[in-house]
């Protein structure tokens, strides 16, 4: 039954070698995806490279239906799976600091670790910023303690917040996902006609 | 239907396979191992005000003896207590597997543990869980000895307690227990075996531990 760690199966020192193995691996999937890549990573933003949202919409379905069909089956337990707490007004500020940084560094978190891994030099200075960054909003955190920890939802999914099924938001997520897809291909090719840029 | 899957591209074909699951995500709605659940608090007050969901141990025992196959009497207490005595045709889940155990929503469960908590945390969860119809054995097992096994007559009792008791003693006899007379402070058990310390009826057959409950592992973190 899973989650494993949950049900005991490891302790937490075998866990953290689970977590550099699945991190060895998820690293080396968004390397192969070309998210090492920041012209690539960027070029999302400007709407002439959709690699990024396929990529995205791609793991996000695969991982949904596997969940889905996963606790369906009985060899996963959903409600042992941890889901954070939702901060709405600061998840949202964070979300926007997040994007702008992406924007002007070409990278996420992730991204740059795994682009400094390969060597690239703008990968390298963007993680040096992060723990920049992760220096700063520690010197601040008493400052901003209280906004940290505002608007707590506690637990929040999709199917309890809209009061659907579990199965109805699989469903629509799909549709969206499979809508974006097509769009995607439609719009690189025209905005590629226009911009003057073929898909990189 | 060969040509159609051939001309179709390798991502043609994965957005169709997601398509499908989806389709049948819809279908199937929730999965069913969801454990978080939205209680009627309501309907469970009024439950337990009415003492409707109490079964008292004279009942059980008429159940008992005339052989009423239609409810699972179900032992929370530990597999080690459950081997020392239980109640006949009881079926042993220790409280803490009680969601994991092979109890149907639409049977008529029975619960009991040594006094009341158990039944009720267990009632309570079963409940929760849209089991239908979960019951507490009122005053759990010590109820059951005191009332069934060793019940106790005083001697200047009236005529009617009296008589109650000689239907009491029939059965606590046929569950093997020992009914006693009490006067002036020392009792004297009504059977043949005078005994101080009353000893637990005998187990006719050794049951084996609740058909197929798994030991669930604990939690991690």
């Amino acid at each position: 039954m899973m989650p494993y760690f949950k049900f005991d199966y490891f302790g937490f020192d075998f866990s953290l070698v689970v977590a550099f193995i699945v991190g060895i691996g998820f690293g080396f999937a968004l390397e192969r995806g070309g998210f090492g890549n920041a012209r690539i990573l960027a070029a999302q933003f400007y709407f002439y490279n959709m690699r990024v949202l396929k990529v995205m919409f791609s793991a996000i379905v695969t991982a949904m239906l596997g969940l889905f069909y996963f606790a369906w089956i009985g060899w996963l337990d959903l409600s042992l799976v941890y889901i954070g707490d939702t901060y709405i007004v600061p998840q949202i500020i964070g979300g926007l600091i997040l994007g702008i940084g992406f924007v002007i560094g070409g990278y996420c978190p992730g991204t740059s670790l795994v682009s400094a891994s390969t060597g690239r030099t703008d990968g390298i200075v963007f993680v040096l910023g992060i723990f920049a960054g992760i220096f700063v909003f520690g010197e601040l955190f008493p400052l901003i303690e209280g906004f940290y920890n505002s608007t707590n939802l506690g637990r929040v999914t999709l199917p309890e917040f809209l009061g659907i099924s579990h199965g109805m938001v699989v469903f629509l997520v799909v549709l969206m996902a499979l809508g974006a897809f097509a769009a995607a291909g439609w719009g690189e090719k025209v905005l590629a006609k226009k911009n003057g840029r073929g898909v990189e | 239907m060969k040509e159609l899957l051939k001309k179709l591209s390798a991502a043609q074909k994965l957005a169709a396979a997601a398509f499908l699951l989806g389709l049948l995500a819809l279908i199937i709605g929730t999965p069913s191992n969801n454990h978080s659940v939205n209680v009627n608090a309501k309907e469970m007050l009024l439950s337990t005000i009415k003492t409707q969901d109490r079964v008292d141990v004279m009942t059980l025992a008429d159940w008992l003896i005339k052989e009423k196959l239609d409810y699972t009497l179900v032992d929370l207490r530990s597999e080690k207590e459950f081997a020392a005595y239980n109640i006949p045709s009881s079926l042993n889940v220790p409280v803490e597997n009680i969601l994991t155990s092979d109890l149907r929503r639409n049977q008529k469960i029975l619960l009991y543990g040594n006094d009341d908590v158990a039944s009720a945390q267990a009632w309570f969860i079963l409940k929760s869980s849209n089991y239908k119809s979960v019951y507490i054995l009122d005053g759990g097992l010590n109820a059951w000895k005191d009332k069934i096994l060793f019940p106790k007559l005083a001697d200047n009792s009236t005529d009617e307690e009296k008589s109650t008791f000689e239907k009491v003693k029939q059965i606590s006899l046929h569950f093997g227990g020992t009914p006693q007379l009490i006067s002036g402070g020392t009792s004297s058990a009504v059977t043949p075996q005078s005994a101080q310390v009353q000893p637990m009826p005998k187990l006719s057959a050794p049951k084996s531990p609740a058909g197929g409950v798994a030991k669930k592992k604990k939690e991690g973190c």
